[in-house]
């Protein structure tokens, strides 16, 4: 693909949401045979080769700040169960309603953002939300 | 109320708390080494998955589809990562990058034989309208973020 065409940036922006798109295709049809669990430990393992190659580019130099790194792992654990939760919906549900359903987690970040980190919502994002509240109710049914 | 909803906001729940760390997480270390950190967040859960399992019990397609998976979420994190990393502005490619579901709806419905009726297609369409307003953020949200 000519970069002429398409600037870097942008290509790689439609690489990942084509990546996570396979994702939750991926995630679906994997669940359909294997157990939660199971889906979810080759997740895992499957993650770790990229996790391994951006490590070598720092050349090992990841631990910083205590703070930081206590997040992050909080940030990974969190995420993993966030992702056994998915398999489980995915093993009983359809992905085109799940995929869309558990997008929509940004809701609980800006959420959160305002009460925690005092962020002001703009008045798209309020728009966003409530978008959010009536499509979660209109994928459930 | 169908089953999955539980689960899928149970997802949504925890989801969300990982996005209001990353706020907060990459003001302390850089983005990369959150990447790495967080993954071996994901490894400390593993022993916990392996309980009642043997791996013998899989067939190397399960195997490969559940690895795989692995590998495509983790390559969509880094081609955001390198796309942020190449000059593209948070305000475009987050929200870009958010209509990824959009894919996943595209692949079952071809492959999997999903259907979906006029309201369920009408709220698909909706939860992506939803995630790229929700992550459309203002000049003084992103500076509010650097002082936290």
């Amino acid at each position: 693909m000519s970069t002429n065409l398409l600037p870097k940036w942008l290509l790689y922006a439609i690489l990942a949401l084509l990546w996570w798109g396979v994702f939750g295709f991926l995630g679906k049809v994997g669940s359909d045979r294997i157990s939660p669990s199971q889906m979810q430990f080759f997740f895992t393992i499957g993650m770790l080769p990229v996790a391994f190659a951006c490590a070598c580019r720092l050349k090992f130099k990841i631990a910083s700040n205590k703070r930081g790194v206590s997040y992050s792992l909080l940030m990974g654990i969190l995420a993993a169960l966030g992702s056994l939760a998915f398999f489980a919906a995915l093993k009983i549900g359809r992905a085109s309603l799940i995929a869309p359903a558990t997008s929509l987690y940004p809701a609980l970040t800006v959420a959160l953002a305002v009460l925690f980190l005092r962020e002001r919502l703009n008045k798209v994002q309020i728009l966003g939300l409530f978008a959010a509240l009536a499509s979660i109710v209109i994928l459930s049914q | 109320m169908t089953g999955w909803l539980w689960l899928a906001l149970i997802a949504v729940v925890l989801w969300g708390v990982v996005g209001l760390l990353q706020k907060v997480t990459t003001n302390h270390i850089s983005a990369d080494a959150v990447l790495i950190w967080d993954r071996i967040g994901y490894v400390v859960v593993l022993p916990f998955l392996l309980i009642g399992f043997r791996l013998s019990q899989l067939g190397t397609r399960d195997i490969v589809i559940g690895t795989l998976d692995g590998v495509a979420n983790s390559l969509g994190a880094l081609c955001l990562y390198k796309s942020l990393q190449s000059g593209a502005q948070a305000s475009i490619a987050v929200p870009l990058t958010a209509l990824y579901p959009l894919i996943t709806v595209v692949l079952a419905v071809a492959f999997l034989g999903e259907r979906l009726d006029r309201l369920h297609w009408f709220g698909v369409i909706l939860a992506l309208v939803a995630s790229v307003l929700m992550s459309i953020e203002s000049p003084h949200q992103s500076q509010a973020q650097a002082e936290a």
